[in-house]
């Protein structure tokens, strides 16, 4: 595990694991919180593409991975107290 | 063939009446064909069965371009159906991933991750989602 960590993600793995991210903010039934995750996910992502050291990398990705555990637990418990009705933002105006 | 002399006078008394529940669907209908022109055309146009019920090649050039199009960071300007993300459109590969997905929403599909990857132009998100079976 811990030699794994140390390596630089591969440009396909980061490339997916944003991937994850954007699907996991999908299920979120507020449209707040799917909004912020997708936001907070592209921002984090493009915060840390010059990452240039490797250790500092893979230290980015490993904490990306934690973070997606916590986001995918929080659409679930989210799941649970859906809103009864949808945002202003939802609607589509005529 | 008393049952076959039977048949049109049967019919004449089952023929229905317009009720103001009967009615409703159509105005519905009816008030959805005005907000969205194309709506109860493409309602009429659908095959009953999912079979065949695929998207012809223009639309579905339509709904990507419209997609691309509403995208924060690409200049609708420049968005034509041969547009390449990154050379043309500017696009990151981040950018590239969060179209795919929106590709993906608006065709209300599930592109895996190994085809996903190899989108990176107009021509191929409209060649995937063509080709696919399951695109609406």
């Amino acid at each position: 595990m811990a030699a794994a960590a140390a390596a630089a993600p591969a440009r396909s793995e980061v490339l997916s694991l944003f991937r994850s991210f954007l699907r996991t903010a999908r299920q979120f039934s507020d449209y707040n919180i799917r909004e912020y995750t997708r936001r907070r996910a592209a921002d984090a992502f493009r915060e840390n593409r010059a990452l240039a050291d490797e250790p500092a990398a893979a230290a980015a990705f490993a904490e990306g991975k934690k973070q997606l555990e916590v986001a995918k637990r929080q659409a679930v418990v989210y799941s649970l107290y859906a809103p009864k009705s949808k945002s202003i933002m939802e609607m589509k105006l005529q | 063939m008393a049952a076959a002399a039977l048949g049109p006078a049967i019919l004449r008394r089952i023929r229905l009446s317009p009720s103001p529940s009967s009615s409703q669907p159509f105005a519905a209908a009816a008030a959805a064909a005005a907000s969205h022109p194309h709506a109860l055309a493409r309602w009429l146009s659908r095959p009953m069965s999912s079979h065949d019920a695929h998207l012809t090649r223009e639309e579905v050039v339509d709904r990507v371009l419209d997609v691309l199009k509403s995208h924060p960071k690409v200049d609708p300007s420049k968005v034509n159906p041969d547009a390449h993300f990154e050379k043309d459109l500017g696009l990151d590969s981040l950018d590239t991933v969060e179209v795919v997905m929106a590709i993906e929403e608006e065709f209300k599909l599930e592109i895996p991750d190994r085809e996903a990857d190899k989108i990176d132009s107009l021509p191929l998100a409209i060649e995937y989602v063509s080709n696919h079976p399951m695109a609406a």
